[in-house]
């Protein structure tokens, strides 16, 4: 029982129920804003202000360092590294991720029954836990009994013992598999929506001008999903930053393949730098926003050009 | 308007290709943790298992202890089981509500603020969780909250919370007012209103809503790996540790992953048009 409801039509005409309302809505955001704000916000703020102080358990005093931890990070070598690595991560992820998600959302889009289980049997990569599919897939480059060699082997390819982590680059690109393993169904979830939005009498027009099926994809099809491949573009961005379960799981602390993500869990609870795990996640934070800002700039452009 | 041969073909063979690549290793993790610890010395390998065993599962859960670091692996795990299920649970419940009464809040009621308010909760969207996690580090060492289940499924709710809030509001927005207008001259008030007018309408929306966030906190690694070092340990922390002993396991380390994934994979069979709605509204259409 509420107090508003022992307010009767009288009483809120004559404006009682009105500041009622204003009390009733504070207090109904009242568990939201706490939380929001007290681990959040504040927080944030927190980052914020550190990151120009030197914070560190294990010294004494908080003193104010300037934009040191910022300038720190261009000449320390390993978090370069980071860098590029994570820079590297989010240009092959976005490519891949869009380049076929496009062509599995088309594939997806041609089928007329059933679509509701094979739209589950794609979902599933991106529904279980980042942890289980790099566990899954370092099982699967496993030398020896694990099933990427098992099927190289079978194929013919002397592959049996052969170590894939061996190798930098390949680890590299190995991880970057495996992310984009888990993220390409939001893309293909994301643009799907989209092509199936396209209203069917632009398709049969066509089809009567003699139109062929590649060509109704490049001059329908295509312009008029490039907003929601934006999105998918924005999101895939933000995600790749975000890089760190796989890595971890799969490659440890390696250098090579090394996220900034790594990086700074590295320096914050490891070496115990605070502050400068701090102004490295603000950096992050930053880029990644502009980079996906990028995007939505241009979604905006090409919705008001349609 | 149908298609030339060679092009259904060619369709065919690329749906059949995508839905290899998604399956096949979830197919062979369940392969796995089926299969005997003596078949992976068989080579070449058998994409099959030959002679298929419970053993792996019942090793995990105490039941048959042969052949494994002791009972010790069990109890840890059925606890990381029900840490996971614990703090999955309980932000899925926080959030729902939370956001629930906020949506309401912003989408029905006159306050001051109410549009700042709105807008500055969903702006942390574009927030990453690791911006906030040192200090969150600090936060939760002052509170003694550092392995205790309440503070770590709060970070999960703060996580969530943005993106169920901008859910459900889009949903109360695209309510018609009809039906809470006639409650009213009933004399219903907005308590009523929200119990039993809004939310069995809403309850496609709230269904996505508890679904992102429980698929989101089930998955969790960094938080927990920071926050939950021991008692409260969950599955995702647990099962690579796995894998870091000497003597690596496979078929436990599988069919522990199996169990892990078990959750979403209902999730995705039984839930999956929420789940799509969901995903399309999280992604910012």
């Amino acid at each position: 029982v509420s107090s508003a409801n022992v307010i009767s039509p009288r009483l809120r005409q004559q404006g009682i129920g009105k500041s009622s309302d204003a009390l009733l809505g504070f207090l109904l955001v009242l568990p939201l804003l706490v939380t929001m704000v007290g681990l959040v916000f504040y927080p944030l703020l927190a980052t914020t202000w550190d990151s120009f102080h030197r914070v560190n358990p294990m010294q004494q005093g908080t003193p104010f360092v300037g934009v040191a931890n910022y300038t720190r990070m261009f000449s320390d070598a390993e978090v370069r590294q980071s860098w590029g690595n994570t820079f590297q991560y989010v240009a092959l992820a976005v490519v891949l991720e869009t380049v076929f998600g496009v062509i599995a959302a088309a594939l997806i889009n041609q089928v007329k029954r059933g679509r509701r289980w094979i739209l589950a049997a794609i979902v599933l990569p991106w529904a279980m836990p980042a942890v289980v599919s790099g566990v899954i897939w370092e099982w699967i480059y496993a030398p020896g009994p694990g099933l990427l060699n098992g099927v190289l082997l079978a194929l013919g390819f002397d592959y049996e013992n052969f170590v894939w982590f061996n190798d930098g680059t390949l680890a590299f690109l190995l991880v970057t598999l495996v992310h984009v393993w888990r993220m390409m169904p939001l893309t293909i979830v994301i643009v799907l929506a989209a092509m199936q939005s396209i209203p069917k009498d632009l398709y049969e027009a066509a089809c009567l001008d003699g139109a062929s099926h590649p060509r109704m994809f490049f001059t329908i099809t295509l312009p008029l999903v490039r907003g929601a491949i934006a999105v998918a573009m924005t999101n895939a961005t933000v995600y790749a930053f975000n890089l760190f379960d796989e890595a971890m799981v799969l490659a440890r602390n390696s250098v090579e393949t090394r996220p900034i993500l790594i990086q700074i869990f590295l320096e914050a609870f490891k070496k115990f730098q605070f502050s400068y795990g701090m102004a490295l996640s603000l950096a992050v934070t930053i880029l990644s926003l502009l980079f996906s800002l990028g995007f939505v700039a241009r979604l905006h452009k090409s919705t008001r050009l349609e | 308007m149908r298609a030339p041969l060679f092009q259904r073909i060619l369709v065919s063979a690329g749906l059949g290709l995508l839905l290899l690549w998604s399956l096949v290793p979830i197919y062979w993790t369940l392969a796995t943790s089926l299969t005997p610890t003596i078949e992976f010395n068989v080579r070449p390998i058998h994409f099959y298992p030959e002679a298929p065993t419970l053993d792996h599962y019942l090793r995990l859960f105490g039941i048959s202890a042969a052949n494994i670091g002791g009972v010790n692996t069990a109890s840890q795990f059925k606890l990381a089981l029900f840490n996971s299920i614990i703090t999955a649970t309980g932000a899925t419940f926080l959030c729902v509500i939370f956001s629930l009464m906020g949506a309401y809040a912003f989408a029905r009621l006159e306050f001051p603020g109410r549009k700042v308010l709105f807008y500055a909760v969903v702006a942390t969207l574009a927030v990453p969780g690791y911006a906030v996690l040192i200090p969150l580090f600090r936060i939760m060492v002052s509170l003694r909250q550092i392995d205790a289940y309440f503070g770590v499924t709060l970070i999960y709710v703060t996580a969530y919370l943005p993106l169920c809030l901008w859910l459900l509001k889009g949903v109360l927005d695209s309510l018609p007012r009809s039906l809470e207008e006639a409650a009213r001259i009933d004399g219903a008030g907005h308590i009523r209103i929200l119990l039993q007018i809004i939310t069995p309408i809403a309850a496609p929306g709230l269904t996505a809503a508890a679904i992102l966030t429980f698929l989101g906190s089930w998955g969790q690694y960094l938080v927990p790996l920071v926050f939950s070092p021991k008692v409260t340990k969950p599955l995702t922390v647990m099962i690579p540790e796995f894998v870091g002993k000497a003597q690596i396991d496979y078929g436990l380390i599988m069919a522990s992953g199996t169990i892990a994934m078990l959750v979403p994979c209902l999730v995705v069979i039984f839930l999956n048009k929420y789940l799509i709605s969901g995903l399309l509204a999280g992604s910012g259409k």
